[in-house]
């Protein structure tokens, strides 16, 4: 493997067995893109590409951090699908941008939930969320994106074949080497678990020996879970920043998803308890020897070089490689596995806890809402909407939700007035005007203070989606109206008799100071006319809010 | 006329019948775990989780059972004994047997007390991955927390790659698939015929189309004495009966283990329910002076109750 450099980009270079492949990655992924922004560097790729023919096979990828344009052919289609690359970035065909948008649109990246609730709206969680930014980006967002991360100081190039082709140009505009992104984190306590589907992922500090790990836990899920799943998927993915993800994804059966759940706890508990099979290790260890030498024949080993390089590390000699997993034994397994547990995020099928295996609810609620002035719900008073000089929050029914003006991430907004501020901790606050009193006030107010490049403009919604009130039950209604009306005759007669009394016995024939059975009937009948006119009260307010 | 059978009530003590749970209890209340250790590990594997099944109420027992865990993490039978007291505890009812009948309502209390030993229990599991106890403690939680019917099916299908025929662990799966009243009994019944017909001749595994039977009688027809009556003496459920008696308790191979008084008790209640006075006169006959508060406690006082059954099939009531 050599290390050189073309056109001022760092590169790396391995003659291969089999056909010659080349790939241009930058350091720019989904992990960079703000969610208001979520979707642009998968449109960049895909308009710059647009334009081109190529004659080789061809790919392009937005991963979590990286952004590769890969080709397999001959030099000049592997020139020529670079060069053409490199040209788009420099001149993105801006008259294809509708078209290649309605594309990218259609072809929407799977969902993984599992980011959102560690990392929160933002950095690697963002990856969790709708692409609700492609509509409206523009020609001006793009060329913006591109300069900052596509360019020369950003980009590495990895070549598997003999020499670098011939020709090979590639024109990028100058920049400065982007940072790996920051892993926000928003679970305060590990392990901890969320419901979605049947799942878990950690994250550690990456290795040979995290690596091997990640493959001892993938055949174990397969073993244990095989009679309970269509499929298992383990993935280990490298991050630039030293630490690694390992995400396990479980599809389960019908009717089976509290058992696959059971049988994933099983399996961590049992890798964290240091249940290792040495032996099973030695497999992994020798068949990953086997994939290394195997990858390396192929070229397949230039990418991670490749993102290396880009990461500020060392390029890796197969020798290196190899050695580094020979040396991983059982315990270092089990010592990973303990730190793969603890930091651990469990996600339970609908229906499902995981209290009872040891995890951590991960919250999904504010633990308080900014002071500032109420809007209750119409129709409900136990809705409030409260807007203060932090932020904006809803409470009601056990939910808490708060988002501060200054840790907003984006706010989705309907031309119906809905809107939508979704934390940098995840947490969404959804300002309907039409289940709040006066909320149109808290609409201005949003849209005063988010700054505009957090603001997404979301398609008009049909009727039947704009929540709206519950409409209030005949029956409790009826029962309201009885109460009222019943509590109201009754403290009037009570109340009037009272007066009677009063009147009767000061204007009497007696001796002009009230007898006491007179004090004891007026005291009663005060004390139970003022009772039975609060509760008729309170059955009034109550539906006065109600037709609201 | 004497009746056959004296009239004073029979022991319900399990010890009475099984002298190990004297020898654990002793070295449980010394402090000794060896000694625990001995007994157990001498048993046979459903002797061994009948054993920790036992509700111990030695005072400190948590606190002696955690000190020997935090030594061992690994001590499965230690764990699995610690497990059984937490859910005992949890419950907070004095048998063993009622202890683990799932009751409609759970208090917040009794939930915590179960995640306690659920979370004991799992890593019990994963470092003894092939203990039957912890795996019959485990399927009592998972039916408690109400973690799902798939999830107890995964435990017992555990369980039973370890030891198919482990009656405990048979019965806590059994309780886990008789529905609600109004419910599906199809699945609990069938679980009961096919370990009954699996079973070697002459074990207990076949109780279970009893238990099933009783379970059925009790939770849909026990108000109803007439519903009831024709429910049991339902020519099916009374050949089904028979069958199972002869594949078990009347089978020349049945053995006095660890068990057989709760199996031949709960034979006995079944026939004296339908009032086949032979049948039943002769499992009491076996009993003597012994017997169990399972399943005899659905028809209130066990001591009491039997003592009247036993007398009206040996002919001396109505």
């Amino acid at each position: 493997m050599r290390r050189l450099e073309v056109d001022g980009i760092p590169a790396v270079l391995a003659p291969v067995t089999g056909p010659a492949h080349a790939g241009l990655v930058f350091r720019v992924g989904t992990a960079d893109e703000p969610l208001a922004r979520r979707g642009i560097t998968r449109l960049v790729e895909h308009l710059v590409t647009d334009g081109l023919d190529p004659a080789g096979r061809t790919s392009w990828t937005t991963g979590p951090e990286h952004t590769w344009f890969h080709v397999q052919g001959s030099p000049t289609e592997i020139t020529e699908f670079l060069t053409g690359v490199c040209e788009g970035l420099r001149n993105p065909p801006a008259d294809r941008l509708a078209e290649v948008r309605e594309l990218v649109q259609g072809a929407r990246p799977e969902r993984d939930p599992l980011p959102m609730w560690r990392h929160g709206a933002r950095g690697f969680g963002v990856v969790s969320y709708p692409e609700w930014a492609l509509p409206g980006l523009t020609e001006a967002h793009l060329r913006e994106w591109i300069s900052r991360w596509f360019t020369r100081e950003n980009a590495a190039l990895w070549v598997a074949g003999d020499e670098v082709p011939e020709g090979l140009r590639l024109d990028l505009p100058a920049g400065v080497r982007q940072a790996p992104p920051a892993a926000a984190r928003t679970l305060p306590l590990t392990p901890a678990w969320f419901t979605g589907g049947v799942g878990w992922d950690t994250v550690i500090a990456r290795g040979p020996e995290a690596a091997v790990f990640a493959n001892v836990l993938e055949r174990r899920v397969h073993r244990d879970l095989r009679d309970l799943t269509a499929q298992t998927r383990t993935e280990y993915v490298p991050r630039s920043d030293g630490t690694a993800r390992i995400l396990i994804v479980a599809e389960a059966l019908p009717e089976q998803s509290e058992a696959a759940l059971g049988g994933l706890v099983d399996v961590l508990a049992a890798v964290r308890a240091g249940q290792i099979d040495p032996d099973e290790v030695a497999s992994v260890v020798k068949l990953t020897g086997e994939g290394l030498r195997e990858s390396e024949s192929r070229g397949a080993r230039l990418p991670g070089q490749a993102f290396n390089l880009l990461a500020g590390r060392e390029v890796q000699t197969l020798e290196e490689a190899l050695a580094e997993v020979r040396a991983v034994t059982a315990a270092d397994v089990a010592r990973v596995a303990v730190e793969a547990y603890d930091a651990g995020l469990l996600m339970t099928p609908p229906g499902s806890t995981a209290e009872w295996a040891g995890y951590t609810a991960a919250p999904a609620m504010s633990d308080t809402v900014p002071a500032g002035r109420v809007h209750r719900g119409r129709r409900d008073r136990a809705l409030r909407l409260i807007s203060g000089a932090e932020g904006v929050g809803v409470t009601g029914h056990g939910v808490v939700a708060a988002v501060r003006w200054d840790s907003c991430a984006a706010l989705l907004s309907w031309p119906d007035g809905g809107r939508h501020l979704i934390g940098e901790d995840a947490v969404t606050v959804r300002v309907e005007p039409t289940m709040y009193r006066g909320a149109d006030r808290v609409v201005r107010e949003v849209d005063a203070r988010i700054p505009e490049r957090l603001r997404i403009e979301m398609p008009a919604r049909d009727r039947d989606r704009i929540p709206q009130p519950e409409p209030a039950s005949g029956a409790g209604t009826g029962r309201l109206y009885a109460t009222a009306i019943l509590c109201g005759v009754l403290a009037l007669f009570l109340l009037g008799g009272g007066l009677w009394i009063l009147v009767q016995s000061l204007a009497g024939p007696g001796t002009g100071n009230p007898r006491g059975e007179d004090v004891l009937a007026l005291a009663g009948s005060l004390v139970f006319g003022v009772m039975l006119g609060r509760h008729g009260w309170t059955a009034g307010r109550e539906l006065g809010s109600r037709r609201s | 006329m004497l009746p056959a059978m004296p009239p004073r009530q029979p022991d319900l003590d399990p010890a009475a019948a099984y002298p190990r749970i004297t020898g654990l209890r002793d070295a449980l209340d010394s402090g000794d775990w060896p000694a625990c250790r001995a007994v157990l590990d001498a048993s046979a594997p459903v002797e061994r989780t009948e054993l920790t099944m036992v509700p111990f109420a030695e005072p400190g027992l948590e606190t002696f059972l955690r000190g020997v865990l935090d030594g061992d993490p690994g001590d499965g039978a230690a764990a699995a004994l610690l497990g059984r007291h937490l859910i005992g505890t949890a419950w907070r009812v004095p048998t063993g047997a009622r202890a683990e009948r799932g009751a409609p309502r759970r208090p917040a209390g009794r939930t915590d007390g179960l995640v306690t030993a659920e979370r004991l229990l799992v890593d019990a599991a994963a470092r003894s991955p092939r203990d039957p106890a912890i795996w019959t403690a485990r399927l009592v939680t998972a039916r408690g927390l109400r973690l799902g019917r798939s999830e107890a099916a995964r435990r017992y299908r555990r369980l039973a790659e370890i030891d198919p025929h482990h009656l405990p662990a048979q019965w806590q799966y059994l309780q886990q698939l008789c529905p609600e009243p109004g419910g599906d009994w199809e699945p609990a019944h069938a679980f009961a015929r096919e370990t009954a017909e699996a079973a070697p001749p002459g074990s207990f595994g076949p109780v279970l189309v009893a238990e099933a039977h009783l379970e059925h009688w009790n939770r849909e027809h026990h108000r109803q004495p007439g519903a009831g009556r024709r429910y049991l003496a339902d020519d099916r459920v009374r050949a089904g009966l028979h069958e199972a008696a002869r594949r078990s308790v009347w089978h020349a191979d049945f053995r006095h283990t660890h068990g057989w008084v709760r199996v031949t008790s709960t034979f006995a209640m079944a026939f004296a329910l339908l009032d086949d006075r032979p049948a039943a006169d002769s499992l009491f006959t076996t009993l003597g002076d012994l017997g169990s508060d399972h399943p005899w406690y659905h028809l209130g006082d066990p001591g009491a109750v039997i003592v009247k059954y036993r007398k009206r099939v040996a002919g001396g009531g109505t």
